[in-house]
C-alpha cells in the first residue's frame, strides 16, 4: 500500500490549544482532524509575566492527549509552536523542558514575526484567490491574542508589516477591569485601537491604495465564512450592517444568532470592532476571511521544506521585498543597495562550496546589502549602532529573533570593529554556530563593501575564483579602483581570518 | 397570537398514561394472540413502575420543596399529582380487569393461574408445602417488629408479605406483633404444580403465606397478606460534586433502594390493623395506596409469556433478513464504499453494525474505532469488539454513558472491563446525558484515510434491535466523517469545530435547526409555495417545538406526526392546530425511529435522529440529527413513513378531546406497517439471493 505521510501541526496558543492533523498526498495536505481546547495561557502571562502551575498542569496533560491522537492515526511528524503566551511569559525555558518530560512534546517558541510569517503561508495557500485579492493593494489583518499584525501588499509584494499590541485577549482583559456597557464597549475600543491605527496610517499608507482588508483571526473570520460563499469578499457596507446588528445584541442573543459558543462572543465583539476600526482608517473597500490557521502555516512550511509538493508563492521574495521597504522608509540608496548585493552574493556563491553556509544564510546577506546603512537615516557617523537599532526594532517578516539579531550584528559589524565570541556572547545569546554565520557573512560583507566603497558602483562584473589559499576577485571595471583597493586591503586580513583564504583583486 | 398559551397543551403525565392505556388497549385486543396480549399487559405494569419510579417521585419532590412552577398545561406540581392520583387509579382498576379476562382466557387454554391458595387440590398442596420447605424456606428471612426491632428497611419494588403475629397461649390484642418476609426474588415468580389437565401455575407469595406460620413457630398468625412498595428512583447526581463519576453512580446505586416510598400496593382486602402500620411505618398517604383485586405486580406474566408449549398462543418470532449489499460475511467496507446503506430495524437485521465494528477491530488497516455506548445488551457482541479491537493495538474510544436510567449497574461493568482491555473509555460530559448513537472507524487505504460512519436512531443493542424499530445509516461521506470526528473530540472534551458539515448537534444547535426548518415551512405556505412537515418521534412534549408546529399550521403548513408516546400537543384546535394530526403506533415492536421529513418547496429535506422534541434531549442531552440524502435511500424512508400513516390495525389518532381511538376498518382493508415492514424486508432479501444465484448459474 502507498502509504501516505500523515503529519500533526500543534498550536500552542494564548487562548487555545489546536492541532490540525493532516494527510499529506500529491495533491497537498489534506485536514483529517482538527481538535482545539480553550486554555488561557494568554491571560497568565499577559497580567503575570508567568503561566500558572494549574494552566501548566492543564497544557500538558492536553498535549499528552494530543500525542494519544497522532498515535492513532500514526503520524509520524508533528510541530508544535507556542505562540505570544510563551514569547511574554519569563518561565518560557522552564516550561519548555517541562512540557517535553512530561508530554513528550517538543514545543518550539516562536517569533512573532515568525508566527505571523506562518499566519501569511497559511493564507497565502489558497493560491490563486490569494493572488487574486492582494493585487489591489490589499492588508492581512492578522488578530492574535496578544497583538494584531498589519501587513500591507503593494503591487502583489509585501510592502510592510507591523505589530500593534492590540490582540482580543489583551484587549478583552484590560475591558475586563474597565467593564463598559455594550453601547459604550465600541467607543472604548475605538479609543485604545484609534491612536496607534492613526501613527500606523502615517507612517506606511502614504501614496498606498489599499482595497481589501484579509482577515485572519479565531472568533469573526468563522461567522463570517459561515455567512459568505466560499472565496466570496464581503462589502464595507455590508460588514458595517453586521456590526450594527451586533450592537444591539445582548451575549446570548449573539451566541444563537451566530451559531457561535457564547464564551467567544466578546473576544468576536472585539475582533469586529478593530476591523470595523481598520476599514475606513486604510479606505479598504472590501473583507476577504481565508480559511486559514496557523495550523495550516506549519504544515505549509513543513512542505516547503520538504519540497513535497508545488511552491506556493517565492516567500524569499516578500522578505526581500518587506526589507527593502524598510530600506526605503530610512532613506537607503537602492542604486547602491543593488550593488553590494550583486558583489557580496557573487561572492557567497562563489564560495559555494567551502564557506558551509545554506539558503537561508545567503538570504541573510542579501538583507544584510539591502539594509546596510539604514541608521545613516539617525546618525551619520555612528552608521553601526544606528542600524542594529533599527534592525532590532523593526519586525521583518519571516525572520526569527535569532536571525533578525544576526542581521543587525552583520550590518553593524560591517561599520564598527567585530566583537570575537567571548565578548559577543557576554551580551547575546548566540550560539557558536551563530557565531560563525555571523562572522562568514560579515567578513563577505566587509570586502563586498570596500569594492563599491565610492558608491559609484564601478564594478561592472565580478567572477569568484579559488586558487588553494587564494580568493580570487575578477572585476570588470573601467573605473580607476584606487580607493577601493585600500579599503579592500584593509578588510582582507579579517576575511582571512574567518575563511583561511586570502581574497585578491584581479582586473579582467 | 400567543401559541405558548397554557391551553393550547397537555400534561406530560396525563400524556404518558394515555400512552400506558394505549398499550394495555393491546392487551385488551382480543385479535391479538392470548400469550402477545399477556405480554402487553405486563409491559403496562413496568412501565407504570417506571413512572413511578421517576415521574411521581419527581413531583412528590417538587410539591415537598414547594416549588409551585407551573408546567406546559399551566398546572402546579400538586395539581399534576391531584390529577395523577384520580387517572391513576382508575388505571389500575383497568389493568385488572384486563388480568382477570386474560386469566379466564388462560383457563379456555388449559393454563391455570391459581390465585389464592386455598384453591389448590391436596395433591397440588403437599406439592407446594414440599416445594416451601426444600426450596423457599432456606433463603427467607422473616423480620419481626417490636419495640428492640425497628420497623425492616423493604426494598424498593420488592414484593412482601406482611403478618400480625399472636404468641401462643396469648390472647390480647396488647400482644400482637407484626412481621414481615420479603418474597424471594432468586426463586421463580410462580411454581408449576401437577395437575392431569394442562398447566396449572401459583405464584410463589401464595406458597409462602399458605405456609408463613412455618416461619413464626411459637406464634399465631392472625392475619397475613402480600404487599409491594415503590421508592423515588429519580435521585439527582451532584455532578458538579462529583470527582469521578463512576463511584457517584455506585453510590447513587445504593440509595435507590431506600428513597422515599411513593407507591403502596396491597391486596383488596387487606387487614385493616396490618395496613395501619404500614400506612405509619412507611409513611404514605390514602392517595399512594393502590387496592390490587388481583396479583401484585403483574410483570410476572412476562415469565408466564416464556412458558413452554404455548407457542400457538404467540406470534411467531420474527427472522431480521439481511440487508441487500451487506450479505453475512461480506466486507462491510467494500460495501459501504458501494454508496450509503440504510439499515431498517429489526425488519433487516442487527449483524452488520456488529460486523462493522468487529471487522474493524479485526482489520489490519483501521487505526481507530470510536464510539458511543447508552444502553448494551447483556455479553454485548460490540463491547467485546471494542475490547478485542483494544487489543490488536488500535486506538479505542468508548464514551460509556453511565447515566442510562436503570442501566447504570450494567453500564460500569461494561465501562471497567473496556478499561482494563486498553480502550480509552469516557464518561460522558457533567451535565449532559449522551444519547447519540454514533460510531466511527477510521481506516488507512491505498488513497489515504478513509473514515466510516454508523449513526442510528437506536442504542448499540443488539437484544432490542429485535424488538425495537429503529433505522441506521453506514456511510464514507467525507463531510459526516470530518463531523463524527468533530463529535467525539467535543464529547472527549474539546471546543466545538468552528462549522458543522452535516450533523445538527444538541444541546448546541439541533433545537435551533429544528426550529428553523419549522419555521422555513410556515415562510414557504406563507408566500405560496409548497409546504408540510412529517415527523416520527417517542415524544413531543418541547413547548417552544409545539409552539413553532401551531405557528405553521395557522398559516396553512400541512402537519402529521406520528407520536408513539406523550404528546403535549393538542391537534384540531381552531386556528392554531386544525392542519395537524397526531397518530401513535403501538406494536408488536416498539417504535422507537425518530424520522423528520420538511417538504421544502417540493424538495424534501429527511433527517433520522436520536432525539425526541423534549425538552431533555434537545437541551440537555448529546443528540445527533444527521440527513438522508442518497434519492434512493431518502425515497426509502420516505416509503416508511407513508406506510406508518397508511397502518390502520395499530394505529390510534390523538382527538381535540385528547382521547386517542383506533379505527375500525372491515378484515380485507387492515393494514399493519410493522407486517408490511417485515414482508418488504424478506422480499428484499429474496430479491437479492435471486439476483445472486443468478449471477453464479452465470459464471459456472
Amino acid at each position: 500500500m502507498a502509504e501516505k505521510k500523515l503529519f500533526a501541526a500543534i498550536d500552542v496558543g494564548s487562548f487555545e490549544i489546536s492541532m490540525k492533523i493532516f494527510e499529506i498526498g500529491a495533491k497537498g495536505p489534506k485536514q483529517l482532524d482538527h481538535v482545539r481546547h480553550r486554555l488561557a495561557l494568554g491571560s497568565d502571562s499577559y497580567n503575570t509575566r508567568k503561566i500558572s502551575y494549574e494552566h501548566m498542569e492543564e497544557l500538558f496533560r492536553i498535549l499528552k492527549e494530543f500525542g494519544q491522537i497522532m498515535k492513532g492515526y500514526n503520524v509520524t511528524e508533528y510541530r508544535a509552536y507556542g505562540t505570544s503566551a510563551f514569547r511574554e511569559a519569563e518561565n518560557t525555558s522552564l516550561l519548555l523542558d517541562q512540557i517535553l518530560n512530561r508530554s513528550g512534546i517538543k514545543l518550539t517558541v516562536l517569533s512573532n514575526s515568525e508566527q505571523r510569517f506562518l499566519d501569511y503561508k497559511a493564507i497565502a495557500s489558497n493560491g490563486e484567490r490569494f493572488q487574486k485579492g492582494i493585487n489591489g493593494g490589499a492588508a492581512i489583518v492578522d488578530i492574535g491574542g496578544g497583538s494584531i499584525q498589519i501587513s500591507l501588499f503593494d503591487k502583489g509584494q509585501l510592502a510592510a508589516t507591523q505589530s500593534l499590541k492590540l490582540g482580543v485577549l489583551r484587549i478583552n482583559e484590560r475591558l475586563r477591569k474597565m467593564q463598559p456597557k455594550i453601547t459604550q464597549l465600541e467607543e472604548v475600543l475605538d479609543e485604545m485601537i484609534g491612536s496607534q491605527l492613526r501613527v500606523f496610517k502615517k507612517m506606511y499608507m502614504k501614496d498606498r491604495t489599499i482595497e481589501r482588508i484579509i482577515l485572519m483571526d479565531d472568533y469573526l473570520s468563522p461567522v463570517i465564512m459561515r455567512q459568505t460563499k466560499k472565496d466570496d469578499d464581503i462589502s464595507l457596507e455590508d460588514f458595517l450592517a453586521v456590526c450594527g446588528k451586533f450592537r444591539e445584541m445582548g451575549k446570548e442573543e449573539m451566541a444563537d444568532l451566530l451559531e457561535t459558543p457564547e464564551e467567544n462572543v466578546n473576544l468576536l465583539r472585539i475582533s469586529a470592532a478593530i476591523i470595523k476600526r481598520i476599514m475606513p482608517e486604510i479606505n479598504a473597500k472590501l473583507l476577504w476571511v481565508p480559511r486559514a490557521a496557523l495550523c495550516d502555516g506549519i504544515v505549509y512550511e513543513y512542505l516547503e521544506e520538504k519540497k513535497l509538493g508545488p511552491a506556493m508563492r517565492d516567500f524569499e521574495q516578500d522578505i526581500i521585498s518587506s526589507a527593502r521597504a524598510l530600506s526605503k522608509r530610512y532613506m537607503g540608496s537602492r542604486k547602491r543597495g543593488e550593488a553590494l548585493e550583486y558583489l557580496a552574493i557573487s561572492i557567497f556563491d562563489g564560495m559555494s562550496g567551502i564557506h558551509g553556509m545554506n539558503e537561508r544564510h545567503r538570504l541573510l546577506l542579501r538583507l544584510a546589502t539591502i539594509l546596510h546603512d539604514c541608521g545613516k537615516f539617525i546618525n551619520m557617523t555612528n552608521v553601526g549602532d544606528c542600524s542594529y537599532g533599527i534592525i532590532m526594532n523593526t519586525e521583518i517578516i519571516g525572520l526569527s529573533h535569532t536571525e533578525r539579531e544576526m542581521l543587525a550584528y552583520i550590518v553593524k559589524f560591517n561599520h564598527d570593529d567585530f566583537e570575537y565570541y567571548d565578548e559577543l556572547s557576554a551580551h547575546t545569546r548566540f550560539d557558536e554556530n551563530s557565531y560563525m554565520i555571523i562572522a562568514k557573512l560579515t567578513a563577505i560583507l566587509r570586502i563586498a563593501n570596500a569594492l563599491d566603497k565610492s558608491q559609484k558602483q564601478k564594478v561592472k562584473e565580478l567572477k569568484v575564483s579559488m586558487h588553494d589559499d587564494r580568493l580570487v576577485l575578477l572585476l570588470e571595471t573601467g573605473d580607476d579602483l584606487l580607493f577601493e583597493q585600500e579599503r579592500f586591503s584593509a578588510r582582507a586580513d579579517f576575511f582571512k581570518e574567518i575563511f583561511g583564504l586570502k581574497p585578491q583583486i584581479k582586473r579582467v | 397570537m400567543d401559541f405558548n398559551d397554557h391551553e393550547y397543551f397537555t400534561n406530560r403525565e396525563i400524556s404518558w398514561v394515555h400512552f400506558n392505556g394505549r398499550v394495555l388497549s393491546e392487551a385488551e385486543d382480543a385479535e391479538l394472540p392470548l400469550f402477545e396480549r399477556l405480554k402487553f399487559l405486563s409491559i403496562t405494569s413496568s412501565n407504570l413502575d417506571e413512572f413511578f419510579m421517576v415521574r411521581v417521585a419527581s413531583l412528590k419532590d417538587m410539591v415537598h420543596a414547594d416549588y409551585t412552577k407551573k408546567d406546559i398545561a399551566g398546572l402546579k406540581p400538586s395539581e399534576q399529582l391531584k390529577l395523577l392520583y384520580g387517572v391513576l387509579h382508575e388505571f389500575v382498576d383497568r389493568q385488572y380487569l384486563c388480568y382477570k379476562n386474560l386469566r379466564d382466557e388462560c383457563a379456555k387454554e388449559k393454563l391455570i393461574l391459581i390465585e389464592k391458595h386455598e384453591n389448590m387440590t391436596p395433591e397440588q398442596a403437599e406439592y407446594a408445602d414440599r416445594y416451601f420447605i426444600s426450596d423457599v424456606y432456606p433463603v427467607l428471612t422473616p423480620m419481626a417488629v417490636d419495640s428492640s426491632r425497628p420497623f425492616p428497611l423493604i426494598k424498593n419494588k420488592s414484593l412482601n408479605i406482611c403478618a400480625l403475629l399472636i404468641k401462643k397461649g396469648k390472647e390480647k390484642e396488647k400482644h400482637q406483633e407484626f412481621a414481615t418476609v420479603q418474597v424471594p426474588s432468586v426463586l421463580p415468580r410462580f411454581v408449576k404444580l401437577p395437575s392431569e389437565e394442562g398447566t396449572v401455575v401459583i405464584r410463589l407469595e401464595e406458597v409462602i403465606e399458605r405456609n408463613i406460620s412455618r416461619l413464626f413457630s411459637n406464634y399465631d398468625i392472625l392475619c397475613s397478606s402480600p404487599f409491594r412498595i415503590m421508592r423515588n428512583a429519580d435521585l439527582t447526581i451532584e455532578e458538579e460534586e462529583a470527582e469521578d463519576l463512576l463511584k457517584e453512580i455506585e453510590k447513587q446505586i445504593r440509595k435507590r433502594q431506600w428513597g422515599e416510598a411513593i407507591r403502596l400496593e396491597v391486596e383488596e382486602g387487606i387487614d385493616k390493623r396490618l395496613l395501619k402500620t404500614l400506612k405509619k411505618e412507611l409513611n404514605v398517604t390514602d392517595d399512594d395506596i393502590y387496592y390490587i383485586n388481583g396479583p401484585l405486580d403483574l410483570t410476572f406474566l412476562m415469565k408466564i409469556y416464556g412458558l413452554e408449549g404455548f407457542d400457538k398462543y404467540k406470534i411467531k418470532a420474527l427472522t431480521p433478513r439481511e440487508v441487500p449489499g451487506l450479505p453475512a460475511g461480506c466486507d462491510v467496507f467494500e460495501a459501504i464504499r458501494g454508496g450509503d446503506i440504510l439499515l431498517h430495524h429489526p425488519y433487516q437485521s442487527f449483524t452488520p453494525v456488529v460486523d462493522f465494528i468487529e471487522q474493524a477491530a479485526r482489520d489490519k488497516d483501521v487505526l481507530a474505532i470510536k464510539q458511543t455506548l447508552y444502553r448494551v445488551s447483556g455479553n454485548s457482541p460490540i463491547v467485546k469488539a471494542l475490547a478485542e479491537a483494544a487489543e490488536n493495538g488500535k486506538q479505542v474510544t468508548v464514551l460509556v454513558e453511565l447515566k442510562a436510567r436503570f442501566d447504570e449497574e450494567n453500564n460500569i461493568v461494561w465501562a471497567k472491563m473496556l478499561e482494563q482491555a486498553g480502550c480509552h473509555v469516557i464518561y460522558g460530559l457533567v451535565g449532559l446525558k449522551t444519547h447519540c448513537k454514533i460510531a466511527l472507524v477510521v481506516r488507512r487505504e491505498d488513497d489515504g484515510i478513509r473514515r466510516y460512519v454508523h449513526l442510528g436512531t437506536g442504542n448499540y443493542n443488539d437484544a432490542t434491535a429485535k424488538l425495537y424499530t429503529d433505522m441506521g445509516l453506514l456511510t464514507c461521506s467525507e463531510a459526516i466523517g470530518e463531523d463524527a470526528t468533530a463529535v467525539f473530540n467535543m464529547l472527549s472534551g474539546y471546543s466545538e469545530p468552528l462549522a458543522w458539515n452535516k450533523l445538527s448537534l444538541a444541546p448546541l444547535w439541533l433545537k435551533k435547526r429544528l426550529l428553523k426548518l419549522i419555521r422555513r415551512e410556515r415562510d414557504n405556505a406563507l408566500a405560496g409555495r409548497q409546504s408540510s412537515i412529517r415527523a416520527k418521534m417517542n415524544s413531543l412534549c418541547d413547548p417552544d417545538v409545539i409552539a413553532a408546529l401551531y405557528e405553521a399550521s395557522s398559516v396553512g403548513v400541512e402537519i402529521r406526526l406520528m407520536v408513539r408516546g406523550i404528546c403535549c400537543l393538542k391537534p384540531g384546535i381552531e386556528g392554531v392546530s386544525d392542519r395537524i394530526r397526531v397518530y401513535s403506533i403501538v406494536g408488536d415492536y416498539l417504535e422507537h425511529a425518530r424520522i423528520f421529513i420538511f417538504d421544502n418547496d417540493g424538495d424534501p429535506e429527511l433527517f433520522l435522529s436520536s432525539a425526541d422534541w423534549m425538552p431533555r434531549n434537545l437541551e440537555r442531552r448529546v443528540e445527533i440529527m444527521f440527513p438522508v440524502e442518497d434519492p434512493a435511500l431518502k425515497s426509502r424512508v420516505m416509503h416508511v413513513m407513508d406506510e406508518q400513516f397508511a397502518d390502520n390495525v395499530k394505529k390510534h389518532e390523538l382527538l381535540p378531546t385528547g382521547e386517542y381511538v383506533k379505527p375500525k376498518v372491515p378484515e380485507n382493508e387492515r393494514f399493519s406497517c410493522q407486517n408490511s415492514f417485515m414482508l418488504e424486508a424478506a422480499m428484499m432479501e429474496k430479491k437479492k439471493k435471486s439476483r445472486e444465484s443468478r449471477v453464479w448459474r452465470k459464471k459456472s
